[in-house]
């Protein structure tokens, strides 16, 4: 029984939450890594890209949310999120024809890129604290929890319960079908196909008559696709703010990298393992440990590794220990 | 098949793999001083004159021709300007005089993905696979700019490279030297070249797959397919080369078939070693 | 055009503009704007140092410059004797602990077997080091915290005389520079930059959370200042007598002394370091950092320690960032840890240098001055703007207010706006590298 319980008092405050986290870092990740392998840059404006995204599926939430249209006990956000998309889609494309198109046909060295995403990042983040403003928005509705502490404990008896938000839920379903949806995409279409090529040779997938602005093209539509779902997702769990997408780049690039920048698959592994890392470190573990250990031992403290403030010093430490280690990362990603 | 393929004359003449195309119709050969058989070239470079971008020519009146069914074979001491003349022919090159024609079309002006596109199939000397895809999808993104049917052509290359049938489910990227070139070579025939080129394909492999290679080589050219090669191991390509091309700081210095030059006393001396 | 003519004619534009918000706005404004833009200008010119010199792409610029605020701290404010009573000797001997167990770690490494033996010696070493290191420092924080939380509550400063901080910001940025340099400068440049992003994130964990040093969130106020007080000078009659004789009324007179006070002394640190920048880029170091910049592979293969040389500028850049970092918090005369935002202490400056022209100090400091004008000016700018496009609107049109309200936020908009046109445009910057 008691191990039971320290079962679900650690699923309740790690597991979930970290698989919750992992999947919206995941989600992010592959989006630098796809702009990594294909246009060969690190893009500084992800973070902001997301916020943008999210913005988007904001504003039609709360319009959908005034006339009454609704999912019941879903969030309307998922309604919504079609429209995100589209709307980031049209954002990145206009950037891509403006800005990034000028710097590609000058064959530019890819740190004049990043130097590039940082102006575009200026701009998107000036714009949606323009339109939405610098404040904390929240737009989750429907049904709070698919399982309540409560509920969870009448139902097992155990002392301890088990909550699971919808977000959570909604959260997971919706990473392992985006995953599902583009690793068959990848694998399993010419035009997915040529994308792994161009990122893997590029002279050689042009010599194959592969049309690298069309690869630019699909890959932008996807990473809008990505960043706008990873970011309603994230909203949705915690709450929308734009400087915290903003600060979200630095988790997503240590799990881009940690998992090898340029591989979808090390984007995936990346996330969970930042986002495990974070939330085991940072968490009290007094909770679990009175199950475990014998009264006498019952640690007094909270045995709380490191305050939450330092989430970014786990997230960069598993960073540095992986690019000293293994400068490639998990999933041999590619070097430019 | 005869136990030694050098002296095989290549009766097998399969031209499925290729696109058949119109008979090539070609002047008179041009002026290079150099008597060369050009007038049913399929593929020629002719007097090119030329180098990277705004710097010093590399190439000097020089004259590449493939005919129909033909190996040809460039050979030359380093830096020559071998890989530059087949690059120029490819139009990798900044031409400043002569022309590129296949099959009797101008293609002087064409980017080399245009000429992908018209029937030349390339494999670069280096990086000439996606290592991280599987050997399949190699093949099939060399058929990338075709929209037919292109399970035929690859059931002929796995053929001509029965090793590649085995390991279609394998990356690239984990394949043997030997294999890889095979890959290389086999993703440019799914592009259905009217003419295969091949730079060093023997680069960096063991003696022992590189005798399998040349094997593998000539089978490709059984089917009828011209090829053109630049090749290190200056004896054994002219051995199985119809025409050879020695190249001395970017000139024609010899021409002639492959026994031709290797019977040539100038050739052997200055060039073959002896 | 003749370079000199063009580079004092813009310098000179600088000036102008900066006298013309004098006269159109406030001389304070004017002066402020100076003040923060001699700042900035330090910081242009060690992030020049960085990239322009060294192509190395350093993105935890505010890590940097809130380590010299710290410095400011730990400097000039006086100790607080109860709370060294209470707790010093135990965090300082803590943080030796630590310190202690992680070089026992890098010492046992490489002594250790390959595999099993060294992942379970290295996993035992830092656990047990992390415990004691908890055990020690835990109690010492605590006690030193409780120490009158209101107003202390931390350990203070040495006490000395402020001005000493600067030098001071600059050491401690060279010592955080030459941790993250040792580990991270041998990777490739995107690599560099997320670990700078994530140093200098870490930085301002550790000023926001470790109360015993900083205060953390509940900020250190009343610095004490290089200058005389205003109050000072308002109840001084000669100063009162000497301002009216000017024309000007002692309260005016006093903040504007004060703050030329500062941009006298700012003007000093800038002339110098431009001075050692200028020094250092002419010089047989400078044109061998350039030629590895520019080939690394060839200027490895001529037997430069590309690595070493590149650790030197990273350390000599990033002191320089700390001393800009601790002059800012003189000025500001308080250390808020919550307001450093990486936006407007690492991308602003990135901003300064490339708008300026990288690999010329000169560009650096005027790219320094003049965005940081554009910083400050815009968001007047952009309200008066937004009241032009909204005046036909309603007067209670929710448009109207949301516009105005958002004018605001225009700033970064501007900046990244600025920043791809000059990328584009002009992408050596407005005074070019020779």
């Amino acid at each position: 029984m008691e191990f039971l319980n320290a079962i679900v008092a650690l699923s309740n405050y790690v597991l979930v939450p970290a698989l919750a986290y992992g999947s919206q870092l995941a989600l992010g990740a592959l989006g630098v890594t796809l702009i990594y392998g294909i246009l060969r840059f690190s893009n500084f404006a992800h973070g902001d890209t997301m916020a943008f995204g999210t913005m988007i599926t904001i504003l039609m939430t709360w319009w959908m949310q005034s006339v009454g249209i609704g999912l019941g006990p879903l969030p309307t956000a998922l309604l919504a999120l079609p429209f995100g998309i589209a709307g980031c889609a049209a954002m990145v494309l206009l950037t891509d024809r403006v800005v990034y198109r000028f710097y590609r046909a000058q064959k530019v060295k890819p740190v004049i890129l990043v130097i590039v995403s940082m102006g575009v990042m200026f701009v998107m983040n000036g714009l949606v604290r323009f339109v939405i403003g610098p404040g904390d928005q929240r737009f989750a509705d429907g049904e709070r929890f698919i399982i309540t502490a409560l509920d969870f404990r009448m139902m097992t008896g155990l002392k301890e319960g088990l909550a699971i938000k919808t977000t959570q839920g909604i959260t997971l379903v919706t990473a392992v079908i985006v995953v599902g949806v583009l690793f068959w995409f990848l694998t399993h279409t010419r035009t997915g196909k040529s994308m792994r090529a161009y990122s893997d040779n590029e002279d050689l997938a042009l010599l194959s008559g592969i049309n690298p602005e069309r690869v630019v093209l699909v890959t932008w539509l996807i990473v809008a696709a990505l960043a706008t779902v990873a970011g309603t997702l994230y909203g949705l769990d915690k709450s929308f703010k734009p400087f915290t997408y903003f600060q979200l780049l630095l988790p997503i690039f240590a799990s881009a990298i940690v998992g090898g920048l340029g591989s979808p698959l090390g984007a995936i592994a990346g996330g969970f393992v930042i986002a495990f890392s974070e939330v085991t470190i940072t968490y009290a573990w007094k909770k679990v440990l009175v199950y475990l250990m014998p009264e006498s031992l019952e640690p007094s403290g909270l045995v709380q590794l490191m305050s939450t403030d330092y989430k970014f010093a786990v997230s960069f430490v598993i960073l540095l220990i992986v690019l000293l280690f293994r400068p490639t990362g998990l999933f041999r990603g590619k070097a430019v | 098949m005869s136990d030694n393929p050098y002296q095989d004359d290549r009766g097998n003449h399969d031209l499925t793999i290729t696109r058949p195309g119109n008979e090539g119709q070609l002047g008179s050969h041009p002026g290079t001083g150099q008597p060369m058989e050009t007038s049913e070239a399929f593929l020629i470079g002719d007097s090119m004159t030329g180098g990277y971008g705004k710097g010093p020519d590399i190439l000097h009146e020089c004259t590449i021709a493939v005919n129909r069914g033909e190996i040809a074979v460039i050979v030359g001491p380093n830096g020559a300007g071998k890989s530059t003349a087949m690059k120029a022919v490819f139009g990798m090159l900044d031409l400043r005089q002569g022309s590129v024609r296949l099959d009797g079309q101008d293609i002087t002006d064409l980017s080399p993905q245009d000429r992908v596109a018209k029937g030349m199939g390339f494999v670069p000397q280096n990086a000439n696979i996606f290592t991280s895809m599987t050997v399949e999808e190699n093949l099939e993104m060399g058929a990338f700019i075709r929209r037919d049917d292109i399970r035929p052509t690859m059931e002929q290359v796995y053929e001509l490279f029965p090793i590649l049938r085995d390991k279609r489910r394998q990356a690239a990227g984990e394949l043997s030297g030997g294999q890889r070139q095979q890959v290389a070579v086999g993703r440019a025939l799914m592009t259905h070249p009217k003419v295969l080129m091949l730079d060093e394909p023997t680069a960096g492999v063991s003696p022992i797959v590189m005798d399998e290679l040349f094997d593998r080589i000539i089978e490709v050219a059984r089917t009828g397919i011209p090829i053109l090669m630049v090749e290190q191991n200056a004896r054994q390509a002219l051995a199985i080369a119809d025409k050879g091309y020695v190249m001395v700081q970017g000139r024609n210095a010899f021409t002639g078939t492959g026994k031709e030059l290797l019977a040539d006393p100038e050739v052997r001396k200055s060039f073959l070693g002896g | 055009m003749n370079p000199v003519i063009k580079n004092s004619a813009l310098f000179a534009l600088m000036a102008m503009l900066i006298l013309l918000t004098g006269i159109m706005q406030s001389w304070n404004s004017a002066l402020l704007i100076l003040n923060m833009g001699l700042v900035s200008a330090v910081m242009a010119l060690g992030v020049n140092l960085q990239w322009g010199f060294a192509g190395l792409f350093n993105v935890g610029v505010m890590g940097f410059v809130a380590l010299g605020g710290l410095a400011t701290v730990l400097i000039s404010m006086p100790p607080v004797p109860a709370a060294w009573a209470a707790g010093g000797p135990g965090v300082l001997l803590g943080l030796l602990l630590g310190a202690a167990s992680i070089g026992v770690a890098i010492w046992a490494y490489p002594r250790l077997p390959r595999g099993r033996v060294r992942v379970l010696g290295m996993t035992v070493i830092l656990v047990i080091g992390f415990i004691i290191f908890r055990r020690v420092f835990d109690p010492a924080v605590e006690a030193i915290e409780a120490v009158d939380p209101a107003t202390s509550g931390y350990l203070g400063g040495l006490g000395l005389w402020v001005v000493l901080s600067w030098p001071v910001g600059g050491v401690l940025a060279a010592g955080a520079a030459w941790i993250i340099g040792k580990s991270a400068l041998g990777l490739r440049s995107d690599y560099l930059a997320i670990a700078t992003l994530g140093i200098a994130e870490i930085v301002i964990a550790v000023l926001k959370n470790e109360d015993w040093l900083s205060r953390g969130v509940k900020n250190v106020i009343g610095l004490p200042r290089p200058v005389p007080n205003e109050v000072d000078l308002q109840n001084d009659p000669a100063f009162v007598e000497q301002a009216t004789s000017l024309g000007l009324d002692p309260m005016t007179a006093s903040s504007l002394y004060v703050k030329l006070g500062y941009a006298l002394m700012f003007t000093v640190v800038l002339l110098i370091l431009l001075w050692l920048a200028q020094k250092a880029l002419h010089s047989p170091w400078g044109r061998m950092m350039r030629a590895i910049r520019d080939n690394e592979t060839a200027a490895e293969a001529m037997g430069k320690d590309v690595k070493g040389r590149h650790l030197q500028v990273f350390i000599l850049g990033s002191a320089i960032c700390g001393i800009a970092g601790a002059m800012m918090t003189t000025l500001d005369g308080q250390l808020t840890p919550g307001t450093y935002q990486p936006l407007r202490f690492t991308f602003l400056i990135w901003v300064m240098v490339i708008v300026g022209g990288s690999g010329n100090n000169l560009g650096a400091v005027l790219g320094g001055f003049l965005i940081w004008f554009l910083w400050v000016q815009v968001e007047p700018i952009s309200a008066l703007a937004m009241e032009v496009i909204t005046a036909g609107m309603a007067e209670d049109s929710p448009v109207r207010g949301h516009l105005l309200e958002s004018a605001a936020q225009l700033r970064l908009l501007t900046m990244g706006v600025v920043l791809l046109l000059v990328l584009r445009f002009s992408p050596r910057g407005l005074i070019p590298e020779k």
